[in-house]
């Protein structure tokens, strides 16, 4: 079973859909007095701590042990990947719901997402947003406040054209925000792929699988994935996905243009539903 | 042998601004960051800092330093 719906879950339902989860008490705790400067420049500055941990990456033995120390802390602060259906789901229980721009994408390609292609994906979820001017470091370029329905609209229209719907914690299991994201530049996707960071970005619930008689090997969905979950196999010209690499983000599911691909629930798969 | 990237930050003063190196890398070996951030003040440019991060994905290709306007990066196989 999932560690965070055994723990922060309602009743074994899904920990992110806890409203509970979406609560202020929890985030204060963490952003307690002096502690909050600090944690927003952290946040900033976030890639540069890992350095040491990269600079280990020809030492197997102590990258694995400094790894430890990193996944720890990512315990009080990361995500999971999440399908459009349970998004959908989440902007329901969370207000205000802010758009900003992504702070992954600032730090890796120092875009700041403006013009008419402005995708503005991240969403910063609860009363703490109404603060946002506060920090204008932080929320550079000003964030615009959007009802449920909005909100909605604008995670589908990001999702299906390729972005990976994941959930962000500041101090675990407080829900901050919901992220649109692709790889390499998103922080968490890339921590997680190239160095093993697990608690950073946990996989989602479900995982995808084709269906052999509906797909016509188009290859749509292998360019989409963003995990290299999924091979074109050249002699029985199919899509396959590799489910054990597979994070259940539903990208491949929308691509599809035979409508082949399903999302099935990890946790009925005895081989999978450890698998996190 | 993981390359090293070195980048002298006497020459590069706004590389938010300049964000070159940032986007050419096809390993997306860069990020950068305030060195500071101050209540109800966006960070001037020149707080700003780029690090080599990712310096394991770097495959040498040499883009950044053809690309550094002020010639500010330096990159070299092995740690000497």
């Amino acid at each position: 079973m999932c560690e965070l719906c055994e723990k922060y879950g309602d009743n074994g339902g899904r920990w992110y859909l806890n409203p509970e989860n979406y609560a202020r008490p929890l985030y204060k705790k963490v952003e307690k007095g002096k502690e909050k400067e600090p944690m927003i420049l952290t946040e900033l500055q976030g890639p540069f701590y890992y350095k040491p941990l990269i600079e280990l990456k020809d030492n197997p033995e102590a990258f694995e042990k400094m790894r430890e120390g990193y996944s720890k802390f990512h315990e009080t602060m990361g995500g999971q990947v999440v399908s459009l259906e349970d998004a959908k789901k989440m902007v329901e229980i969370a207000q205000p719901i802010a758009r900003m721009d992504c702070i992954c994408r600032r730090i890796t390609r120092a875009t700041l997402e403006d013009g008419e292609q402005r995708p503005r994906t991240c969403l910063g979820l609860g009363v703490g947003m109404f603060r946002w001017e506060e920090w204008p470091e932080r929320y550079k370029g000003g964030v615009e406040f959007l009802s449920t329905e909005e909100a909605k609209e604008h995670i589908e229209h990001w999702h299906k054209r390729g972005m990976v719907i994941t959930i962000m914690t500041f101090g675990t299991p407080y829900i901050g925000g919901i992220c649109l994201c692709d790889y390499p530049d998103c922080l968490a996707i890339r921590m997680r792929l190239d160095y093993g960071i697990k608690p950073m970005l946990l996989k989602g619930h479900q995982v995808a699988k084709v269906n052999y008689e509906e797909c016509t090997g188009c290859g749509t969905c292998v360019q989409r994935c963003q995990f290299g979950a999924i091979k074109m196999e050249v002699t029985t010209k199919k899509s396959n996905i590799d489910m054990t690499r597979c994070f259940g983000c539903g990208v491949c599911t929308y691509a599809c243009p035979q409508d082949a691909i399903s999302l099935i629930d990890r946790e009925k798969l005895p081989g999978l539903k450890e698998e996190w | 042998m993981i390359p090293q990237i070195e980048i002298d930050k006497n020459k590069c003063a706004t590389p938010y601004e300049c964000k070159k190196c940032l986007q050419i890398c096809p390993q997306a070996v860069f990020a950068v960051a305030p060195t500071k951030v101050e209540r109800f003040k966006e960070t001037a440019p020149e707080d700003y800092e780029v690090q080599a991060v990712f310096k394991d994905k770097c495959v040498l290709c040499m883009d950044c330093v053809k690309v550094c306007p002020t010639g500010a990066i330096k990159v070299k196989v092995g740690s000497s």
